[in-house]
């Protein structure tokens, strides 16, 4: 009896996974759409990386800086490696400015008189 | 030059904190705010706004489920859209207002033939169709204020109006209601949809040459409907018209119905129940050339391979061959966006478009046309952003086609398993042997289940029948988890309900169904 009911034991092939979490180890170097038909990915998608800059050039920083140098595979991993929000605020940093109203008050542009407005608005220097 | 220096103070300060100080400086200097409104209000330039985490184009079934994950992670988000109402192709003129449609004409149908044998006797029915059509418009409408609400509640904030990129990072936005803005967001996701492919030489005009928007708005039954395309789309749509009087023929060019992910023995069995309620079927048939001048249309076809040829006429040509991506007007060009031979956006694994923080998904990329598969996108793209990390298995993606029975299947069909060489085995079970498919009498239909030869791990779960369409959750489930069908064949299921036919297909695949 006992061997029988070790013998039609079902052992399922579902596996209760736990908690999900997300992996330690990401490979973010850009590969085919999973749905994709194509093989590979379009040239420009490396030419991007290796040109583009966003939140300062691309190729900048990190511990596998020699990434443009050592080509571009690893380039890539520096590159998407981290989200957008990781990567923080696109605003400049202390010490950058990227306008004109960001520059201390005696860089910035002068206020338009009332007169000069007048003269904008009407179209000509007739006023004076 | 003036004016030039007052519109990039403008635009400038909308782009970063230099905004709060264009604000600060307006309060001291009155003059220049009222040159500064001035402005805008007689060039109608774009008014300031913060930057955003993310900005979405498009708030149909992926854009929108992407805000609302977006604003339940955090992140500042503003959606654009262009149609007036939120939920796109699927909650407007697609999934939803088809379903209402179908599930109407089904009930019609059912009381006009369906009635005596089960002992209601009815008289005097007549079809309001004007009637149907608001009740589908009422289940749209409260759908899609729904979403509005939940935009809301999630602090998404809906900019109604076209959008076109300026920049890598800026949307120019001309709204709805009169004017431009324009919105920078950190990441851009694109989720612009699809459209109905076109045929050539039939135009488009939603009334007599109409597509599945103009199919579900008819404000006649045409006597004669002629359906080009017997994919998913042109069969539900040839079902409604067909069960409210309509005489449907469908013209398609492959051997088979449903569209080539359909198992071939499901397709052969709902085209014979389909062929039983009144549709006609012309396969392996192209349509070589249409002429909507007269007051019908005509179409000339001839057998797919060369051979007879002859002139359909009808009343009303739906056009259903499927869908394309729809990104124009988008500004692909200013900053190089590709898109490959079939119009699809290009993307890598993680959605990303060669600029990483553009990424792209549903209709208008890779992948099956399906709203929750879109869903399933919009939360892993999100997921990406967030933390670094989404997930989406394009091999556990359900279909399901609406008609009555219901045909759904996920996983692989026979086909595309001989085609890989992988050893399976069949087990099927019909619903002419299930309890409560039989009480109900309403028994067409079978399951049958794809599994491996040597591990009975599942492969494709294929099924036509009664509630087909929640019935594939199951299987779907069990794909996801790696279940074989002895896992499910020893799940206990309910009786008597339709499941037990899916557990009997499964008893059936690695041993013997009971009732079968």
């Amino acid at each position: 009896m006992r061997a029988t009911r070790v013998l039609f034991k079902h052992t399922p092939m579902i596996k209760f996974l736990g908690r999900r979490s997300v992996p330690k180890q990401i490979d973010h170097t850009p590969q085919v759409h999973p749905a994709s038909p194509a093989e590979s990915l379009p040239e420009s998608f490396a030419q991007y990386r290796q040109k583009a800059s966003q939140h300062g050039p691309m190729m900048r920083g990190g511990s596998s800086g020699g990434a443009a140098s050592s080509g571009s595979s690893q380039s890539y991993g520096a590159v998407g490696g981290s989200s957008g929000r990781q990567l923080g605020s696109v605003q400049p940093k202390e010490g950058e400015v990227w306008d004109r109203n960001q520059l201390p008050k005696r860089f910035r542009r002068t206020l338009y008189s009332e007169a000069e407005m007048e003269a904008i608005e009407s179209g000509g220097a007739s006023l004076f | 030059m003036f004016k030039q220096l007052a519109t990039r103070a403008s635009t400038r300060g909308a782009l970063s904190s230099g905004f709060q100080s264009a604000q600060a400086l307006r309060s001291t200097a009155p003059s220049t705010t009222l040159l500064q409104q001035r402005i805008w209000q007689r060039r109608g330039y774009a008014t300031p706004s913060e930057e955003k985490d993310l900005v979405i184009i498009g708030g149909g079934v992926a854009g929108y489920v992407a805000a609302i994950k977006a604003g339940q992670e955090g992140l500042k988000v503003a959606c654009i859209e262009k149609r007036g109402s939120l939920g796109g192709t699927c909650l407007n003129v697609g999934c939803i207002p088809s379903k209402s449609l179908l599930n109407n004409s089904h009930l019609y149908h059912q009381i006009m033939h369906d009635t005596k044998n089960r002992g209601i006797e009815v008289n005097d029915v007549k079809l309001n169709l004007a009637q149907m059509m608001k009740a589908k418009e009422t289940s749209v409408g409260g759908l899609t204020k729904g979403i509005e609400f939940l935009f809301k509640k999630n602090n998404v904030e809906y900019i109604k109006g076209t959008g076109a990129f300026a920049d890598e990072h800026t949307i120019n936005v001309n709204l709805t209601e009169g004017g431009e803005t324009s919105v920078r967001g950190k990441n851009i996701l694109i989720a612009t949809g699809s459209e109905a492919t076109p045929f050539p030489g039939l135009t488009i005009d939603e009334k007599k040459v109409i597509t599945s928007t103009g199919a579900i708005a008819l404000t006649e039954v045409p006597k004669k409907m002629v359906v080009i395309g017997g994919g998913i789309i042109g069969l539900e749509m040839a079902s409604v018209w067909s069960r409210l009087g309509s005489e449907v023929t469908v013209v398609e060019f492959l051997g088979q119905i449903g569209g080539p992910g359909m198992d071939t023995d499901i397709s052969k069995n709902i085209q014979k129940t389909l062929g039983k309620q009144g549709l006609k079927f012309k396969l392996n048939t192209k349509v070589v050339k249409g002429d909507d001048s007269g007051e019908g249309v005509k179409l000339d076809v001839e057998a797919a391979k060369g051979g007879k040829a002859e002139t359909l006429e009808a009343d009303v040509c739906l056009v259903a061959i499927g869908r394309r991506p729809y990104t124009a007007g988008l500004g692909f060009e200013k900053i190089g966006l590709e898109t490959d031979n079939r119009g699809r956006l290009v993307i890598d694994q993680e959605y990303r478009t060669k600029i990483p923080h553009i990424r792209v998904i549903g209709d208008c990329t890779f992948g099956p046309m399906l709203a929750h598969k879109a869903e399933e996108e919009a939360v892993a793209a999100v997921e990406y952003i967030t933390k670094n990390y989404g997930h989406v298995n394009y091999g556990a993606i359900p279909s399901v086609m609406y008609t009555h029975p219901e045909v759904a299947w996920v996983g692989q069909n026979e086909a595309e398993l001989k085609e890989a060489g992988v050893n399976y085995k069949v087990g099927s079970f019909p619903f002419s042997a299930n309890s409560r498919a039989k009480t109900n009498l309403d028994s067409e239909g079978l399951v049958k289940f794809l599994a491996d030869a040597e591990t009975d791990r599942i492969l494709g779960v294929h099924i036509v029948g009664p509630n087909a369409g929640e019935m594939i959750a199951e299987g779907t489930l069990a794909l996801e988890y790696g279940a074989s069908t002895e896992d499910i064949g020893r799940t206990s299921h309910a009786h008597p309900t339709l499941a037990e036919a899916f557990k009997e297909a499964a008893m059936a695949t690695y041993g013997k169904a009971i009732h079968y």
